[in-house]
């Protein structure tokens, strides 16, 4: 794996602001206050209530997990060394180029709105894209931040290494996919 | 027990990764970059899980038993594809959908082709952030290579 970047002279990247309120978020509360009603009108305020503080003794006992995860998701991109890793990707980086791809997309944590702009920056690097392909795949297929906070929390355990280990070679054989398509077309 | 020890293992993490920070000046930028990011995860986790729990209690039970159950098909493995796409918000909606869909008696095998399926092709995703990033060609590449992901990992799941 390469070093982080913790040169002593770097400066850390700038702090950039988004909006905690955007349309996602509210069609997410759309979507939870109609089921909410829905709940409300079919099953009594009582159940209405049950499920309320059943969810909220579920986010207490995932509380320090999604802590943790919050720290890796917000740190670890600010870390991470795309100029050197999009330039060890690239176009002729053969088998090699994609396994690094997948295990950093597999190691990178945190949503779209992280994973796009670092998959676009290392297609800046030098990455060629059946890699960044990969690199979204591995992050999609095998997030482990996703799976070993919300995966294993919800989903019994067999059913997730199931699932887990059938998907570990697929953002590989897509970026193989990839390339040989846009081979072909050359 | 999952949860205890996926706990411990990000706990791992974040300390190792905490421990890389070079110095003062680092850290402070890791805890405003992660006060921003608790800012913008917290409601969404909030809202997300309620709403998937509200939405576990409206599954109709009859429904999912006759659509996904045991003699989950590949007509029920393309309906989860297709639910999948649809779903808003997170993954953990996504999960808990799943799980809710398992207790009320969908097949395993549903459960995986749905939660495969929203991983490759979740609408939200790719209409928010994949699409202005990665640009027309590059999006529908992917997709049309990852296809047959979904049907593929849900086949090998049922033979296994």
């Amino acid at each position: 794996m390469p070093s982080l970047k913790n040169t002593e002279a770097d400066p850390p990247p700038i702090r950039k602001k988004r909006r905690v309120i955007d349309g996602s978020f509210l069609v997410l509360s759309a979507f939870t206050a109609v089921a909410g009603i829905a709940v409300f009108l079919s099953s009594g305020a009582g159940r209405t209530l049950e499920i309320v503080s059943d969810t909220s003794a579920f986010i207490i006992v995932l509380s320090p997990k999604i802590a943790a995860g919050i720290f890796i998701a917000a740190t670890l991109p600010l870390m991470l060394p795309k100029e050197y890793v999009g330039r060890l990707i690239g176009r002729k980086s053969g088998l090699r180029g994609l396994l690094i791809a997948a295990f950093c997309g597999a190691a990178l944590p945190g949503g779209p709105m992280m994973t796009f702009p670092v998959a676009a920056s290392l297609g800046a690097a030098g990455a060629d894209l059946g890699s960044m392909i990969t690199f979204i795949s591995g992050w999609s297929l095998l997030g482990l931040n996703r799976t070993l906070i919300w995966e294993f929390s919800f989903l019994p355990a067999d059913l997730v290494w199931t699932r887990y280990l059938l998907s570990l070679p697929v953002p590989i054989l897509l970026g193989l996919a990839v390339r040989t398509v846009l081979r072909a077309r050359e | 027990m999952n949860i205890i020890i996926g706990t411990i293992v990000i706990g791992a993490a974040a300390v190792w990764l905490w421990l890389k920070l070079p110095n003062a000046w680092w850290r402070v930028a890791s805890y405003l970059a992660s006060f921003d990011t608790f800012l913008f995860t917290a409601p969404r986790v909030l809202i997300a899980l309620l709403g998937a729990g509200f939405f576990a209690e409206l599954l109709p039970e009859n429904e999912v038993r006759q659509l996904l159950g045991e003699e989950a098909d590949i007509a029920a493995v393309l309906l989860s594809v297709v639910l999948s796409t649809l779903t808003p918000g997170g993954a953990f909606v996504s999960f808990a959908i799943a799980a809710a869909a398992l207790r009320t008696g969908a097949a395993p095998v549903a459960a995986i082709a749905y939660v495969t399926s929203w991983s490759l092709f979740s609408t939200t995703k790719i209409f928010a952030y994949e699409l202005s990033f990665m640009g027309r060609r590059a999006t529908l590449l992917r997709i049309l290579v990852s296809l047959p992901v979904p049907f593929v990992i849900s086949g090998l799941a049922y033979a296994w």
